[in-house]
Formats: structure tokens, sequence, C-alpha cells
């Protein structure tokens, strides 16, 4: 309040108040900025490679995994009895070597040589037989490519990324302003915490900028939410401040090493088995050491002021070691490793009593076998989602059904079993749509309120259009992710992103809907507005899958950009070496071929076969 | 790899759950909003559980109830806090079908956009302070209800139930004490009693439309009589009489007979037809308890159930609205509690009925009741004394054709005795109280 008075003086507090009316349009603006960018965008597939199939059919290679075979699915589709329906697998590796693998029974040949059951490499003009099939592998110069990629376009040109991060730190320091006016002990720590993240938010994106990133959409939906997320943690705790920011500066170091270690398949997958471990053991680990909350047995205290949540971590090793490149999906050995994780995941889940989490484990687990699954996967897959169905129903504990008992009645049970709900919903309806004021609300003081409760919280004090754009952020992110699936290079990473989105929807449906009795309180927590640090860990690191699934041209750093490669020499660590940051400006500031449409059939060679 | 892309469709089916739930909440939101901020818990509006805005004001923006500082306030004067008690109800919810019970959402103001945001609201009640407080004073010590409308605009000026308690003291009797026997109901709209002679209003309408030769009976009644077996016993040895006569002495041998000719289920029809079987709403938030009329097997049955007894139970607010209609040429115009609202209007009783009941009623003041007890007042009007364990209701109803006041009344006195002893006094009370504010 000093602050306020001492800057803008006897107006400050009128200027808070009006101030109100105008957070939600910001919100709106920007949460509009980030879906109109992602949907104008265009979403085009790269090409690495060509095969021309018999009858000179040529079929661009788009993916880094690609499938041939006699079926409708695959990528390369070969109208021949003597091939099988899924037949053969081509993967290019990082550094732009392509290898055959043999699927199934039929027999596949490189120049009349054998492919082995470890894969064998195919080169330029290179035959491909697949049963009675012969086909020709064209691979790609680098200027080919590079002719290519012209015609792709980058994200950014017409919403611009920088209008948008203008307008969050608008949104930033309104809140701060109405922090400080409403919330009787917000003071320089809550001003501080707001400096750090919208210093944090300009130093990345000067430094991705400049090395010619354009594409900042998810990044700034997930600051929006985190935003949203400091303001709540500075009602609830508004001089525990310097917590939140260690936290945020942990959480985004994490995110950016995340982004940068994926860039490289390899090295994703050189490491997974350590994922596996590590998400057992954290878990296992959880429940020897909590300290029971209501039951359940899902925090550790260390010391008297810390206490992590490490299932929220899990989550992200989850994903890390669930997804799957193609070649590994039609092993049925790692089909029933990965049952078997998921089970010692969710069971141990179960074990804990944290039902909430439980679940979202289990949907994501549903998402990410069902896109695993293929023919002959699916018979394994719906057995290991019966077992872990049942897991997720034992970890109900007695605190949790008594939930459930109340649920669409928590009226009727204002005193005990709805006394959270009720006043999350009266609270909630109390914001209208502007709200009362950030820092001005009560249900924050409500157990768990700031965290399985935190949308009533955010409608109560920032209005349901805040709110609902909260909602919105996630949904938009979910749409980013599938529709960047259709352009993805691997799997890992179309698998990854499709997770990522799943599990935060499950969170959300389970948080919002929870909160106002339109589904059983189970106490999860909203991704990114959340208070609480392991959550806000955990978000940011699986952030990074959905930028990794996003191949816009120069979209994402954490995708490796095709004019990096050369053909087998110099692989792409990724790190940031001077590597990532070159500043080439590749952001198209030259048009004139910018609207002419991209044709998808554009062959560099003519009519070479 | 085109079928893994393929399915990452399956994340819009989570999309798709997540934007239905939120379709579900927005739709409860609109729809109960209101009711979840006036939820005492909610710290916008309460003030360590005292409601800290809105205001309940009378016609003439009188204050009946409103926040205070730091305390919520109740008219200044006991006999209005006391006479539109049941109306405006307490903070504590005690009387469920009060405008405090009901309306909070538009005494905190609540809107789906503004929320609890913005100041708190004005609800105008179309009750008259003084007429209500006459009505408290009228009725002190005894059990009942006093209604009194306008049956032109509608508008109710008292709706008074006892017994009541003060709202400014809170609670601060024993919920076992027989004196304070359903002090939480307002017996206006929440309770139904046996008619006894009022009802023979009904018996008569019926006999008007039904019985072509009713101008030209008599009825002959030496105390009492046997209908169907049955003992009919009256107040009186009537002799030879008229219709008209019957009904100004309220001669219980003369509308056995009436019921008799009618039938049972005749009468039970007509009860039906004039609203006085069904429930009705106040309010949108507020109904009335719904009367019964059973369709009376046997002359002896239905001759008691046309003089008002047997197993008739009649609700007051019904039958406002049914002598309302009387004097409105058989239009009733539905009460009303709210200022300026524009009520619906229904054809209740047959117009040519209507204004023959009306001048019977006028006919029962002037030979039977006594105009002179009545001074100044157009009154038109049925006693009852309703027969019931423990004692008899008292009821007197009817409407003042004054130009100035056209008001409809129905007082009842629980197990108070006599109609013309008990119940006429207090209407006559009441009603000189609202001539006097409305002006002759």
């Amino acid at each position: 309040m000093e602050l306020v008075t001492a800057i803008f003086g006897e107006a400050g507090p009128m200027l808070a108040r009006t101030s109100r009316y105008i957070l939600p349009l910001v919100a709106l603006l920007i949460v509009a900025r980030c879906i109109s960018s992602m949907l104008r965008e265009r979403y085009e597939p790269e090409t690495w490679a060509y095969l021309y199939l018999p009858g000179n059919v040529m079929v661009p290679l788009r993916h880094w995994e690609c499938i041939l075979g006699r079926a409708r699915s695959v990528d390369g589709q070969v109208n021949d009895p003597s091939v099988e329906r899924l037949h053969a697998c081509l993967i290019r590796d990082v550094s732009g070597a392509w290898t055959v693998y043999n699927l199934g029974r039929g027999e596949t040949y490189v120049n009349g040589t054998r492919v082995p059951p470890g894969g064998c490499p195919i080169a330029d003009a290179d035959v491909l037989t697949m049963g009675n099939a012969a086909s020709r592998f064209v691979d790609l110069t680098e200027e080919e490519r590079s002719s290519l990629l012209q015609y792709r376009h980058a994200p950014g040109r017409r919403v611009r990324p920088g209008v948008t991060l203008l307008l969050l730190t608008v949104f930033q320091l309104l809140l701060l302003l109405q922090q400080l006016t409403f919330n009787p002990d917000a003071g320089t720590g809550v001003a501080i915490a707001f400096g750090v993240v919208a210093a944090v938010q300009w130093v990345y994106f000067i430094v991705l900028r400049a090395s010619g990133q354009t594409g900042f959409e998810p990044e700034l939906l997930a600051l929006f939410l985190s935003s949203v997320g400091m303001s709540v943690a500075a009602s609830k705790t508004p001089d525990d401040m310097i917590k939140y920011i260690i936290l945020f500066l942990a959480a985004v170091s994490l995110y950016v090493f995340l982004c940068l270690w994926i860039r490289d398949l390899k090295r994703v997958k050189s490491v997974r088995m350590y994922a596996f471990v590590a998400a057992v053991a954290m878990l296992a680990a959880t429940r020897l050491l909590a300290t029971p909350r209501n039951g359940a047995y899902s925090w550790i205290e260390l010391g008297s002021h810390l206490t992590i949540q490490p299932s929220e971590l899990v989550k992200v090793l989850y994903i890390y070691a669930g997804a799957a490149t193609l070649d590994r999906l039609f092993v049925d050995r790692n089909l029933i490793f990965y049952i078997g994780f998921s089970a010692a995941c969710v069971g141990l889940l179960a074990l804990m009593g944290d039902f909430g989490t439980a679940l979202v484990f289990f949907v994501t687990f549903l998402v990410i076998s069902f896109m695993r699954s293929g023919s002959f996967a699916t018979a394994f897959l719906a057995v290991g989602s019966a077992v872990l169905a049942v897991m997720v129903v034992l970890s109900l504990k007695p605190e949790t059904l008594s939930r459930f008992a109340v649920w669409g009645h928590v009226w009727e049970d204002i005193y005990d079993k709805g006394f959270q709900q009720v006043r999350a919903m009266s609270a909630a309806a109390s914001g209208g749509l502007f709200g009362q004021g950030a820092g001005n609300g009560w249900l924050v003081d409500i157990y768990a309120a700031e965290t399985d409760m935190v949308f009533a919280v955010v409608s109560e004090e920032m209005g349901l259009i805040t709110a609902l754009c909260c909602v919105a952020s996630i949904l938009a992110m979910a749409g980013f992710a599938v529709r960047n699936a259709s352009a993805g290079r691997s799997s890992y990473f179309v698998i990854a992103g499709a997770a990522t989105v799943s599990m935060m929807l499950v969170q959300v449906i389970l948080n919002v809907l929870g909160t106002m009795d339109i589904l059983p309180f189970t106490g999860v927590t909203f991704p990114f507005v959340s208070v609480g640090g392991s959550s806000l860990l955990g978000c940011w690191m699986m952030l990074a899958f959905v930028k990794g699934c996003d191949t816009r041209k120069s979209g994402s750093f954490a995708v490796v950009r095709p004019e990096r490669f050369s053909g087998g020499a110099g692989v792409d660590d990724g790190m940031p070496d001077g590597d990532w940051y070159d500043g080439d400006g590749d952001y198209p500031e030259d048009d004139g071929w910018y609207d002419d449409g991209y044709d998808e059939g554009y062959d560099p060679r003519g009519g070479r076969g | 790899m085109k079928k893994v892309t393929g399915r990452a469709l399956a994340v819009l089916l989570l999309a798709a759950i997540l934007i239905g739930g939120m379709g579900v909440y927005l739709y409860r939101l609109i729809r109960d909003g209101g009711d979840w901020a006036a939820f005492y818990a909610n710290d916008s509006v309460y003030t360590q559980g005292v409601l800290n805005r809105g205001a309940v004001l009378d016609r003439n923006g009188d204050m009946l109830a409103s926040a205070g500082e730091g305390s919520f306030l109740y008219a200044d004067d006991a006999s209005v806090r006391r006479g539109c008690l049941h109306v405006v109800g307490d903070l504590a919810g005690n009387i469920g079908t009060s405008i405090l019970s009901n309306y909070r959402p538009d005494l905190i103001n609540y809107s789906f956009f503004t929320g609890t945001t913005i100041d708190g609201g004005t609800i105008e009640l179309t009750l008259d302070s003084a007429v209500s407080a006459a009505a408290a004073d009228a009725l002190s010590g005894k059990k009942g209800a006093v209604l009194v409308y306008n049956y032109r605009t509608g508008e109710i000026l008292c709706m008074t139930s006892a017994p009541g308690w003060d709202p400014s003291q809170g609670v601060d009797f024993d919920l076992e004490d027989p004196d304070y026997e359903g002090a939480f109901i307002n017996r206006a709209i929440s309770s139904t009693f046996t008619p006894g002679s009022v009802f023979k209003l009904v018996t008569m309408a019926a006999a008007i439309e039904q019985i072509p030769d009713i101008w030209q009976q008599t009825f002959t009644c030496s105390g009492e009589t046997i209908i169907g077996g049955q003992r009919i016993v009256c107040t009186g040895h009537h002799g030879t009489i008229t219709a008209e006569q019957a009904l100004a002495c309220s001669c219980n041998v003369a509308f056995g007979e009436i019921a008799r000719q009618l039938g049972g289920d005749t009468i039970a029809r007509y009860a039906e037809a004039y609203g006085l079987t069904s429930a009705h709403q106040l309010t949108d938030e507020i109904p009335t308890a719904a009367g019964s009329v059973p369709a009376a097997q046997g002359d002896g049955d239905a001759a008691w159930a046309g003089i008002g007894q047997y197993e008739d139970l009649i609700n007051p607010y019904a039958f406002l609205r049914f002598v309302g209609a009387i004097a409105n040429g058989g239009v009733c115009v539905e009460p009303t509690l709210f200022a300026g609202e524009k009520p619906d209007q229904v054809q209740l009783v047959n117009a040519s009925t209507a204004q023959t009941l009306s001048e019977m009623m006028s006919y029962n003041v002037q030979y039977e009741y006594g105009a002179a007890n009545f001074p100044g007042l157009e009154m038109h009007a049925k006693t009852g004394t309703a027969e019931t364990y423990g004692g008899t209701h008292a009821w007197f109803a009817g409407f003042i054709t004054n130009a100035n006041a056209p008001l409809a009344f129905v007082v009842i006195a629980e197990r108070a005795g006599g109609g013309f002893h008990v119940a006429a006094p207090i209407a006559n009370a009441v009603l000189q109280k609202a001539v006097a504010v409305l002006g002759n």
C-alpha cells in the first residue's frame, strides 16, 4: 500500500479498483493472441527423403520414422501381395543417416543384401526390396533441403510474440498494483517476485529471438499461468515470496535444459533406463519417508519450511520414459516392460493413497498406450489397462471415499465434507466476471485453496474471465500438440507431447470440476497455477515436451533445425555451445514468397526416378 | 508414423470432456451463482456472519430491514417488526418462505457479471408498515394471519402471521413453548385451516350456477336437520328463509340442503376451479400451501363439505385470491409483494356470479353483521367459525369497495372463537388503518 501511494499518490487505490476491469481484458488479449497465433500459423510437414515405389510412384518421407507396407495406415503404401501389412521401417537419426529395419515375418533387402534384425544402413540411390517389390530410396542433399526449407513458414509474423510479451508484462504490473493495494501483507517481497518473473521472461525472449527463434506461444501461456499462480502465492504467503522466486528460476532453468536435452534423441534414449529407475525409486522413497496428510503419503517434509511432492516430478520421468521411438514400438518386449513400469508407478501411488495422481497417471497411460498400440499390441495394453484400473481403485482410501460420498451434494453437508467446496463455489461466484481484485479474496485462507481449489481463488480475485483464460491456455497447448503431431519427426516427440497435454488436461478437469462439485473432489493441482514448488518444477519441465513436438520453422529451440545437419559429419549435440545461437536472422523479413502457398508435391529433382 | 500422429487426436477427447465440464459449470454458475454468493461463509458480503449490504423497504420507502454498521437492523417500531416479520424474515433464515431467505442474491445485488463486487441492492415491497403494524397489534396474543391486498393492482399491503417474535432480539423464546407453536411458519401462505362458514361462498357460487331455481327455493331451519343420515346442527332457529338470507345468517340447515342438491363432486369441482386446492406462487421463489376439498360421497358428508367442515382445508392466501376475484368482477389480479410489478390476471369466477356474490356479501353486512361495526368501510364479507379439535377458528373474509382503497382481506384467528366476534374486529381495525393510510 505504501508503495502504491508513493508512486501514484492518492489516486493509487482508485487506479487499483479500476484496474480490476482491465486485468481480465489483458488476460483475454494474451490468450487470444497465443491461440490465434497457434491457429493461424501453418503446420507444414518437413520432407526428409523420397521413396520411388514400383511404378515410379513418388512418396515423400515426412518424418524421421516411416513405416512401409501394404496397410493403409503406413507412411509408404506398397500394393503388392508379397509385401506384409507392416513390412519395414525407415528411421533417420539426427546426423541424417537412414537405417532400414525389417518388421514382422517378411524379408527386406537393400541392394540385394538381406536386412539383419539389427537393421541396415541405406543411402541415396539404394534399392530397397520388400517381397517382390523394389523401390528406390532418394536422400536429399543439403542444397535440396535448404531449397525446400524456403517454402516453409516461420511463426510469429502474423501475431508478434513481442507484443504478447509486452501485454503479459502489463498483466503482471496490474496484478502487482492490485496485490500492493488490496493485500495488506504484500510488500517489497511481492514486488521483487513479479520483477524477477518479468526479467526472466524478457531475457529468455531476447536471447531466443536474437538466435532466430520466432515461436513462443507455449512459453507465453506458461508464463501467463505462472503469473496468475504467483499472485495466488502472494495472496496466500506474501512474506514467503523468496521461495517462490527460487523455485521459479529453478523451474525455468530445468525447462531450458530439458528442451536442449531432447534435441538429440540418441541422448534421450541413452538415459531412459535411468528415468525408469528414478521414477520408481522416487515413488518408493516417498511412500517410505512421507508424512501422512489426510491419509495420503505424498509429501516428504525436509525441515520445517520445505515440503516436496515427488509425484509431481515423477510425472516428467513417466512421460520421458514412456514415450518411445517407432522402432521400439514394434518390439513386444518393450511394451511389456512399459506396462510393468506403469503398473509399478500406479501401484506405488495406490500405496501412497494418492488417488488423484494415480488417476492422472492412469489416463496418461491410456493415452500413451493408445498411441503406442499397433495391431498386435492392443491386447497386451487392454490387459495392462485393466490391471492399472484396479490399482487406481485400490488407491482409494477411506478419507477419499468419504469425499466421494458427498459428490453432487456438497450443499447438504456445508459443515463437514462439503466444507471446502461450498466455500469455493461461493467465493468463485462472488468474483463475477472481473473479480474482487488480486489479494482481495478470502477463499485463499481456506485449507488447500491455493492448490486444490485454485480455480475458485482465481475466479474470486481475478474474475471468471481470467479463470477461463487459464483453462483456455491448457486447451490451447493441447490443440497445439495435436496440430504439431502431424508434422512430428519422431513418434517419441509426438507421444511425449500428447502425453504431456493429456496429463495437464486431466489435471485441469479434476481440479476445476472437482472444486465445483461436478466431479468428485480429488485434490489435484492446476498446472502452473496451483501454488507448490514440486508442481511448478514438474509443469515447466513437461512444457519442454510441448516445445519438443513443434517442428515449425524456427518454432522451437527444443527441435534441431533442418539446415543444421550436414549429412553424416558433425552430429548436432544440441547443447548451447554456440550451436543454437547463430543470429542468422532467418526470420523472413524479406518476403515476397510469403503468401505464395506451399506446394506439397514439390520435388527438387524433377522427374528423377 | 501416420498411425501414431493420427492417434494424437485422442487428446481432443479429453479436451472435449473439459469443455463439456466447463459448460456444466457455467450453466450452474448462471443458475445458482446468486445462492452460492449468498452463503453465510462468504466474507465478501458478510462481516463476521452479519450481512453487510442490502435493504428491504416498504411501499413508502420505510426501512423494514437493512444492513447497518456492524449489525443488521430491522424496522424501528416493534409492531412494524412483528407485522412484517414473516414476509421480511430474519437474517438467521428461520423463516424459510421469507424475503431474507429467498431473495438474498437481490439484497447483496448479485449478478453473474459483477458477482458481489458492487454495492448491495434494495428490495421494495408492496407492504405498508403501518397497516402491518395494525395487524400485529390487532392479532396480539392470538395465533393466526391477516392478509390485505389491493384487488385492482395486486399489491399486498399486509401479510401478518402470528405468533411471531421480535427479529431484532433474535430467537429469544423456547421452541417447545406452545405459545410459539409454528412461530417460523407464515400461516398466511404455508398453513391450511378448516374454513367453516366462509366456504359457504364457494357453495353459494356453485348453487347460483348449478341450481336453476335457487332463488325460488326456501329453506326451513328449526335448529337442526338430518341429511343422509347425519345430523346437521345449526347455530340458531332461522325459520323459513331464502338463499340470500341463508348466507347472511350462515344457516347450516339451508346450506346442508343446498350442498346435498349440488353433491360432493360439484362442490369439490368448484373449490378446485377457484384455485382453493392448488398451490400458488406468492413470488417466483416462494410457494404457498395447497388446500384440499375432497369430493364427499353421500349426502351427509356432502352437506358438511358444503358448510366448510368435513375434510375441507383452505389456505388463507388462496381464499384471498378468491374474494379478490369476487370484488373485481370475477377477475383475480394475482397478489404481488414486489413494488412496481405488473401482476398476471385470471378470470377466476364467472362475472355475473361474482356480481351476485358481491351483492350478497354486502347484504350480509347490512342485515346481519351491522354496517355500523365497520364505520367508513363499504364492507362486503362473510364470517366463519370453523369447528376443529381444540376450539373454533374465527374467519372473516371479504373486501371493501371504498374508492381509494379497493382492498380484499382474509383474517383467521386460530382456535380463537367466533368469526364475527373475534375475526371481524381484527379486520375492521386493520382496514380502518388501511383506509386512513390510502385515503378514503
